[in-house]
């Protein structure tokens, strides 16, 4: 299968390993990334405040080169942040008419609010399906791997916007998980805050934040955390530091892992991931 | 009622033109209303009014940003801009001139400015405010896509900010409108020294020659020369090769 | 705007002959050819032009009148009461402009440790460095030699020029490229590095390395940038109109202008560079130009009057390529790159009348036979004339989007007036380019007058009677940084005295005893093109007819 791929900006320089090991996986699977070329930041986030149109101009364009590379594909994309600002912008232009040709003024292009917008994690749910997920990897590499699925605030919220899960009884990173081979933990802390963009500002609040939840983590005797935001990556994985024995994955990682791609292509050092799965035994 | 210029310039015909009858047209110049000939540039038109320009004037040939004018015409609420050197007065054009504009530079040696994903974020983290309103590239008199060179500087892509910005002016008029308050040009600069000096191969076609300099390689071939006459000279002259142009087949216009 | 009819006429006679004239050649001319066609129809040997200066190291050469009402002109400012003892600024090297040149040279003078300001007369950077578009020369690739770059440059010149100027200039040029490449310009290159070099008028092999077609602006950029980072003084809008000497008659600085608040400041220096580049801006002959704005020959008026002489100021660059059409921007550069592409001249008949890739004044002359004597040329509705210069041949010869890619500046430039290049011709006529000569220097770039350096358009000698295209802007490298290194090396052994303008008064007297006068002001600092009535106006006498 085609799709269209939005990176954003941080896919490209501190997410990169997030990025790379999608790519590898995506290869594996058969799915083509078409990357829609000079794209900008998606804003970072939607704006909380009702009547900000402007700061939808930022993400519709990006729906826009989106609808301009190839009107027939979907748009998919991986970074929390992006995926909720993309479709919440999109679910607010398809909604309302007026806000949309209000907004249409200020862009060089029209928005026809058809894209659609997708998650990798989707793209595994509805169109790979688990069973072929399953049957494409080698589970027993994973087993024994205890690991705490992580969605954070953006993935699922608000919940009729963004329509990927229950935002209060999720599964899909669980089935996922699952479906790869893990040993999937109840973590009943999977949406709490990491601290998010305080970290710019306040660090010392996302620090207070990330440590909280990997104390949670340790509780639940969790070796690793997955994840799909890049933000909670860095939070965690920074303020983490060397107080706590866990590591934490993006999502494509562990699926990469699973599908018997060498650790260096997505990202990992062989070495570390060698120990993490021998260790993981032991537990 | 003819008015003392229009008497002036016919009388003086300044203008060549025999054919065409002399037409004038009002220019606002920072509100001040003048009658100028039709069909000039803003700046010869600036000119033609009586200005003797020290700031908003260079090239004079749309290379060195000096003359970036904003304008409004007649009718149209938005703001337009443009070099006073290439650009065409029309009737009742309200104009300004804005010859400098106050920005800031990161200093750097360029050895610290290795292509990395946070080059540019190093030295001008402003560049994260970007609410893309593209407002820089609507102003733009170089027609650049300067906001898409803004978010390959916010993705570390170095290159692409290269590519992109290569033909800017440094003229500042995207500086001025910017709402995230980012010198848009400066950014560039740093892209385009930093891919220039990293990501270029260097060549070595020119150390090569450097060194056989160096080592005296030419230099009795030079001396001779040196020591030759004019007639002589002129016979190696007129009997060197010359390398010739490649032998390309005339190829077809794809459209 | 696009073309009116008649143009149009003669443009489908232009495309009628283009299929064969992509086979043809049109063979080079002999060197007494060329003598005739220069004679007869370059500007510079029109004697009516010319008149022999009266006072000063070149009296009875003869120079431009243009020039020459500059040259023998009074200071602005009177010398018995000018007061010397208030220095505004003291330094170790002080660079006059902020071209090329003089960007090139105080980055080299600090390199040496030393302490340096630029004064300019309007932006830093302004400049016709930043006009040159075409490319820069270097002999270094394998087919080539410093030893070919210097049989070019001396034919091309005239078999004049003096030859170290002309040694030193081809052996720096590799150099010059590599602290180019080492400071982050952006050259056109190959995926493995190599330089993409083509031919310019008159060079044997290619030599011409380019940034797109901004190489000169690309290169001014990055000096600039760099100075800044440097930290180097820069004094703007500050005209120099008076070189100071020491009692001992060695140049020991500048009085600066400032022309919005109109004071004048006094720099000692224990040496100066001069690097105000040429005269485009004095039009001679009455001939558009490409020049920059500020190109008024100051330099030349700076120095002439302590006492350095000039060499081959008898000779004007007329680039064969200006724009006759339309008049917006008329006389401004096509640049020479579009005829190193392939692209030819042809008449109004469509027919080729000149090897496009002769040097500068034996095509410029070409051009003006073919407008004048032949009456071949194409006449516009303002009454100017000129001859095609057929551009859609680059993309024919080298495939569709070459223009658009390797002369992006021009393509938009003609776009405006909604001419698209790359379809059709476009009507060209010479126009005033390039000062050949200028201030006499050695290899250390200096002048007759101990501490005063030279480099760049100001400075005469390494081109003979007639530059190349490309060797200028690595002509204002190479003696740029000579200049820098050695005016450094100057400063950092010597001591200036008391300052002095005794040159002054007695210049002054000469003007008096030759019969000149003292009416004229020079230097100009930037020329007048506000309308006749203006003009009037500002002298008070009104005239209605």
């Amino acid at each position: 299968m085609k799709l269209l791929y939005y990176p954003g900006c941080t896919l490209h320089t501190v997410a990169v390993q997030f990025d790379q090991s999608t790519k590898e996986i995506c290869k594996q699977l058969d799915i083509e990334l078409i990357e829609i070329s000079d794209f900008t930041c998606c804003g970072g986030l939607y704006p909380q405040t009702t009547e900000n149109l402007m700061q939808l101009q930022a993400p519709a364009r990006i729906l826009v080169q989106a609808q301009r590379t190839d009107p027939n594909l979907e748009l998919m994309t991986l970074c929390t942040f992006c995926y909720n600002t993309l479709k919440r912008t999109h679910y607010t232009l398809k909604k309302d008419e007026q806000k949309r040709n209000i907004l249409n003024d200020y862009l060089e292009e029209p928005y026809n609010a058809k894209v659609k917008i997708v998650h990798l994690i989707e793209v595994f749910r509805d169109d790979i399906g688990y069973d072929t997920i399953r049957k494409k990897s080698k589970r027993s590499l994973l087993k024994g791997f205890r690991v705490a699925p992580y969605y954070g605030c953006l993935l699922l919220r608000p919940m009729n916007e963004i329509e990927l899960d229950d935002q209060e009884q999720p599964s899909i990173l669980e089935d996922l998980l699952y479906a790869i081979g893990c040993d999937v933990i109840e973590f009943p802390y999977r949406f709490d805050c990491c601290g998010s963009f305080h970290v710019v500002n306040k660090p010392e609040i996302a620090e207070q934040c990330s440590k909280e939840l990997l104390r949670y983590t340790e509780q639940f005797h969790a070796n690793c955390l997955v994840t799909c935001c890049p933000l909670c990556y860095y939070n965690i994985s920074r303020f983490g530091g060397t107080d706590f024995n866990f590591q934490i994955f993006y999502i494509t990682q562990l699926v990469g892992l699973a599908l018997g791609i060498e650790p260096i292509k997505l990202g990992l050092d062989p070495e570390i991931i060698n120990k993490f799965i021998s260790d993981s035994y032991l537990v | 009622m003819k008015t003392l210029n229009e008497i002036e310039v016919t009388k003086k015909s300044e203008f060549k033109s025999t054919d065409t009858k002399m037409e004038f047209v009002n220019i606002f110049f920072a509100g001040k209303r003048y009658r100028v000939l039709k069909g000039l540039t803003i700046l010869k038109a600036l000119e033609f009014a009586g200005y003797r320009l020290v700031r908003g004037v260079g090239c004079r040939g749309g290379f060195c940003g000096a003359c970036a004018t904003v304008y409004r015409t007649d009718g149209d609420y938005r703001i337009k801009v443009g070099l006073a050197c290439q650009t065409m007065i029309e009737n009742n054009m309200y104009l300004a001139q804005l010859p400098f504009y106050p920005a800031i530079k990161a200093f750097y040696t360029v050895d610290e400015i290795k292509p990395s994903g946070d080059l540019f974020l190093r030295y001008y983290p402003e560049i994260m405010k970007c609410l893309q309103c593209n407002t820089c590239r609507k102003v733009c008199p170089q027609d650049l896509d300067v906001m898409r060179y803004i978010a390959a500087a916010q993705r570390g892509d170095v290159s692409r900010v290269a590519d992109l910005s290569f033909d800017c002016l440094q003229c500042g008029l995207c500086a001025s409108r910017c709402p995230a308050e980012i010198v848009h040009y400066h950014v560039a600069q740093l892209g385009r020294r930093s891919y220039s000096r990293f990501m270029q191969k260097p060549s070595t076609h020119l150390s090569k020659r450097i060194e056989e300099i160096n080592s005296g390689k030419f230099n009795n071939e030079i001396e001779s020369l040196i020591k030759l006459d004019r007639k002589e000279l002129e016979i190696i002259y007129s009997q060197r090769d010359i390398e010739p142009e490649e032998e390309i087949a005339p190829k077809k216009d794809e459209d | 705007m696009s073309y009116p009819e008649l143009m149009i006429e003669s443009i489908a006679r232009v495309e009628e002959t283009r299929s064969s004239r992509l086979k043809q050649i049109m063979p080079r001319i002999t060197l007494e050819e060329k003598q005739i066609l220069l004679e007869n129809f370059h500007p510079d040997y029109k004697s009516e032009s010319f008149r022999k200066l009266k006072i000063g190291p070149n009296r009875g050469d003869k120079v431009p009148h243009e020039l020459a009402d500059l040259l023998e002109a009074r200071s602005r400012i009177e010398p018995k009461d000018f007061d010397l003892s208030r220095v505004d600024y003291e330094t170790e090297v002080l660079v006059i402009g902020g071209g090329g040149a003089g960007t090139a040279a105080a980055l080299t003078a600090q390199e040496q440790g030393i302490d340096v300001i630029i004064a300019t007369k309007l932006r830093w950077g302004d400049s016709n460095t930043i006009m040159a578009q075409g490319g820069i020369q270097a002999a270094d690739k394998e087919n080539d030699s410093p030893v070919r770059h210097y049989i070019d440059l001396v034919g091309g010149g005239g078999f004049v020029n003096i030859p170290e100027l002309a040694r030193a200039l081809v052996f720096d040029a590799p150099m010059i490229i590599r602290w180019l490449e080492s400071l982050g310009v952006m050259f056109d290159k190959e995926p493995d590095g190599t330089m993409k070099t083509v031919h310019g008028g008159g060079t044997s092999r290619k030599r011409m390395h380019s940034c797109r077609d901004y190489t000169g602006m690309e290169i001014m950029r990055v000096l600039r940038d760099e100075a800044r980072n440097r930290g180097i003084h820069v004094l703007d809008f500050s005209p120099a109109v008076e070189i100071l000497l020491d009692e001992s008659g060695k140049c020991a600085g500048a009085i600066l202008y400032d022309l919005e608040t109109e004071e004048y400041f006094i720099v000692k220096a224990k040496a100066t560079i001069i690097a105000t580049g040429g005269m485009g801006r004095l039009h001679v002959q009455g001939f558009p130009t490409t020049n920059h704005y500020g190109a008024t020959a100051d330099g030349l008026v700076l120095a002439y009057r302590v006492g350095a002489k000039l060499i081959f100021m008898d000779t004007v660059q007329y680039h064969p390529t200006g724009v006759a059409y339309p008049e917006q921007i008329l006389g401004q550069l096509v640049t020479e790159k579009v005829r190193g592409m392939g692209a030819q001249l042809v008449n109004n008949e469509g027919f080729q009348f000149i090897n496009e890739l002769e040097t500068r004044d034996i095509v410029s002359a070409a051009i003006i036979r073919e407008c004048t004597d032949r009456n071949l040329g194409v006449v516009t509705p303002t009454g100017m004339v000129g001859v095609w210069l057929d551009t859609p041949m680059i993309d024919i010869k080298h495939g569709s989007g070459t223009t658009q890619r390797t002369l992006p500046a021009m393509v938009r430039q003609y776009m405006r007036y909604q001419i698209d290049i790359t379809k059709q011709p476009i009507l060209v006529y010479p126009t005033q380019h390039y000062q050949n000569g200028g201030i006499l220097i050695d290899e250390n770039a200096q002048c007759s007058i101990p501490g005063l350096f030279i480099a760049g358009e100001a400075s005469g000698g390494v081109h003979g009677r007639n530059r190349l295209m490309g060797n200028s802007l690595l002509d204002i490298l190479v003696f740029g940084r000579r200049a820098g290194k050695n005016a450094a090396l100057y400063a950092s052994t010597t001591k200036v005295n008391s300052l002095t303008l005794k040159h002054l008064e007695k210049f002054h007297q000469e003007l008096i005893e030759s019969g000149v006068g003292l009416e004229r002001v020079s230097p100009m600092l930037l020329p007048d093109y506000s309308s006749h009535l203006s003009k009037i106006r500002r002298k008070g006498g009104v005239i209605i007819a």
